[in-house]
Formats: structure tokens, C-alpha cells, sequence
């Protein structure tokens, strides 16, 4: 009886370790989560070697929602959605002015955990870096 | 009508026929025809051929004793993770603690002699680990970021150990009473829990631990055996770049599972 108690648990072991797979594509979930029912502060921006700070100062922020939607402090509301795009997670953000005007963006997202998050996005061949903290 | 009856008269010394032989089977011959089930005679022949084999290749471990164990057990995780990259940071400070942090472990033991000469074990458990994580290197991104990791790691694992140790006895005290032992062997820990949902994105955690298991023991009479066992990771518990050093004290008590059922 305890071999066979034995072999058991050595068939399981390796049955264990041989087919079981941990789930993957998890990536834009927890993104999605580490973003959600905050507001995150931009605190700088960088442009090639140009810096700026915001610390200390009243600055943007802006607001993704657990329902998906977002606003900020220019008064954009709309919807969001966090997405891979060849290999690369970004937000994609379509919301509409105070005036109605519908506003549509999309930013790569360089970085991003429970307190900070790097965005950056690319207007005609300059790539500008947005660092917001969660932290106020 | 005359066929009829005839027929019936056939049926009737077949159903007789049958009573008889039944009868003349043993109470056991009739459970066994009973039970019997298609591919039993294959398994039956299975199950020799393994036994044979077992009792052929284990040939020199003998005057074996099976044990019950259980115990606490206090680990912490060594992690370098510099050269590691992904879209998700975490802060240090955050997530780094120092020293052990306590788990559970039950399972059994079996001890016995190899050659009739060397004391032997083999010990299967199950081990609720808990670790205390320790960064030993971290990124930053001044002024922007402070001293951060790409890598979260894990701190609660259940996991399924072997291990196989040799047992050196050592001359203290009345050996006749008391019977301290030496132990030294490899262990491999199967991670059976599965992984946080930072680490599913990059599937960092493997699924085995190689470790070794150094430790002391204490027998009793024969009562019950306490022991103090450290292991310390062979292996990374993560995939490459991230490595990670599994070690933990394991602290508990054991006795023969004979002298409980």
C-alpha cells in the first residue's frame, strides 16, 4: 500500500509539472487595474532633452473609471480602453470636449504600476514622455 | 404442447444445474466471479509486474518505518531582477520586507536503511510557504521614479516537496535512548499554486525548486522525532533574467504513523 501511495504521488507530481500552463494575455488586465480609480497628476514631461515639472504646482490630471470612462481636468469625458497594439500597451481615449467637440488619442503606455504611470506619444517625429504619479 | 414442456423441463435442469456448481464455489470464488471486470486480469498482471520491479530495483533499501510529519516552516526569497524588463514597475519600498515570514508543512517520511548499512529517508510533503521578499538590486528613473523593480515577486506558495536525505548518527549523548542525527540531501519543491496576476503576464515562477535540506535531528526513544532543517535554493525559482533564491527553515516533529493507526 505505500508504494503505491508513493508511486501516486509521484505520477501526480509529474502530471503536475508536465501539462499544467499558468493563463497568459493577462497583461492588458492588470494594466487595466493598476490604472483604475485613480486620478493621476502629471508631475513632468520630457521632450527630447527638454524637462518639465509640475511638482508642487496645480497640474492635469485625469481620471479612469473601474465603468471604463475617464475625465480630466480640461473637462474631456468619455470613454477608455487599455489595448495591445503590436506588442506595445497602449490607452485609448475618445471623449468629447465641454464644447461637445469629440476628442480621440491614443498613448503608448512605457510604464505603468500601482503609483506611477509613463505615457508617451509621438507628434511628427517628436516623442514626448508624460509622467504621472497617483500619489498627491 | 409436448414441445412446450419439454422446454420448460430443459430450462428447469439448466436453472438446477447452475444452483449446484454455485454451490460447490467457495463464498470467495463467487465474490471474485461477482467482481470481476473487463481488463482485471490485465491490471492484476500490471500490478505484479510493478511490484516485482519495485522489489528488484529497491532491492537495498530495507527495515523501513513510515512517519507522519508536520511543522512550521520560515522562508524568505532572495531576488535579482535588475536585468529584467516589462511594462509594469513596482516600488521597492513597497514590496521588500526583511528576514522569514512563517508557513506550515505536513506530509510522511519514510526512514530505513540503504545496504542494510546507511540510514536513509524520503520524505513527500506538502508546504505552505510563505516568504519574505528581499530585492538585492533595484532600477530607478531620477527624478521621476525612485528605486523601483519590473518584477513583483510572489509571496505565498503551496507547494508539493521531496526530498531524500542521508542520515549520519552522531555519537551525543546515550545512543541507546537518544539518537541525534545529521541529515544532508537534495529536495525538489513542485510549485502546485498558481502564480499572481503580475506574474501570470510574464509566466515568471517555474514550476520546480531545487534545493538542498541540511538539518538536525532528535529521536526519542523511539517516540517521536523532532528536527530543524534549512534549505537553501540550488536553483532560481524564476525564469531567467529574474532569479530568485527560495530559502526557509523547516521546524517540526514526527512520528511513526504505526504507533498512531
Amino acid at each position: 500500500m505505500k508504494k503505491y501511495l508513493l508511486y501516486s504521488l509521484l505520477a501526480a507530481t509529474t502530471f503536475i509539472g508536465s501539462c499544467s500552463k499558468d493563463t497568459t494575455m493577462a497583461e492588458t488586465n492588470l494594466a487595466q487595474k493598476m490604472i483604475q480609480d485613480k486620478a493621476w497628476f502629471l508631475d513632468y514631461s520630457q521632450t527630447g532633452t527638454l524637462t518639465k515639472t509640475y511638482v508642487g504646482q496645480a497640474t492635469y490630471y485625469i481620471n479612469f473609471l473601474k465603468n471604463l470612462t475617464t475625465q480630466d481636468s480640461d473637462g474631456l469625458n468619455g470613454s477608455y480602453s487599455v489595448e495591445k497594439v503590436s506588442g506595445q500597451l497602449q490607452i485609448h481615449v475618445q471623449a468629447k470636449t465641454s464644447n461637445g467637440n469629440p476628442i480621440e488619442y491614443i498613448y503608448d503606455i512605457v510604464s505603468v504600476g500601482s503609483e506611477n504611470l509613463i505615457l508617451s506619444y509621438t507628434i511628427t517625429g517628436k516623442t514626448t514622455q508624460l509622467y504621472y504619479t497617483s500619489k498627491r | 404442447m409436448n414441445y412446450v414442456k419439454r422446454i420448460s423441463i430443459a430450462l428447469i435442469l439448466i436453472h438446477l444445474s447452475n444452483i449446484i456448481y454455485a454451490q460447490k464455489l467457495t463464498q470467495k470464488q463467487q465474490d471474485r466471479l461477482y467482481l470481476k471486470q473487463p481488463g482485471s486480469e490485465a491490471a492484476q498482471k500490471l500490478k505484479k509486474n510493478f511490484s516485482s520491479s519495485w522489489n528488484k530495483t529497491f532491492v537495498n533499501f530495507t527495515d523501513n518505518s513510515t512517519n507522519l510529519l508536520a511543522g512550521m516552516n520560515f522562508s524568505n526569497q532572495g531576488i535579482t531582477a535588475a536585468g529584467f524588463n516589462s511594462s509594469f514597475n513596482y516600488n521597492i519600498s513597497d514590496n521588500s520586507t526583511v528576514g522569514y515570514k512563517p508557513g506550515y508543512f505536513a506530509g510522511f517520511r519514510v526512514d530505513g536503511l540503504y545496504k542494510d548499512k546507511r540510514n536513509y529517508s524520503f520524505q513527500v510533503s506538502i508546504n505552505k510557504i510563505a516568504t519574505a521578499n528581499n530585492y538585492k538590486d533595484a532600477k530607478s528613473l531620477t527624478p521621476f521614479l525612485g528605486s523601483f523593480s519590473n518584477f513583483k515577486a510572489d509571496d505565498q506558495f503551496l507547494n508539493l516537496s521531496m526530498a531524500m536525505h542521508y542520515k549520519k548518527l552522531l555519537a551525543i549523548s546515550d545512543t541507546s535512548k537518544y539518537h541525534f542525527y545529521f541529515v544532508l540531501g537534495p529536495s525538489l519543491d513542485t510549485r502546485l499554486s498558481g502564480q499572481s496576476a503580475d506574474n501570470l503576464v510574464n509566466n515568471n515562477y517555474a514550476r520546480f525548486l531545487l534545493r538542498s535540506d541540511v538539518g538536525f535531528e532528535f529521536e526519542n526513544k523511539n517516540f517521536y522525532t523532532l528536527f530543524l532543517h534549512y534549505k537553501q535554493g540550488l536553483t532560481s525559482f524564476t525564469k531567467s533574467p529574474i532569479k530568485t533564491n527560495v530559502n526557509s527553515f523547516e521546524l517540526g516533529m514526527m512520528i511513526k504513523a504505526s504507533d498512531l493507526f
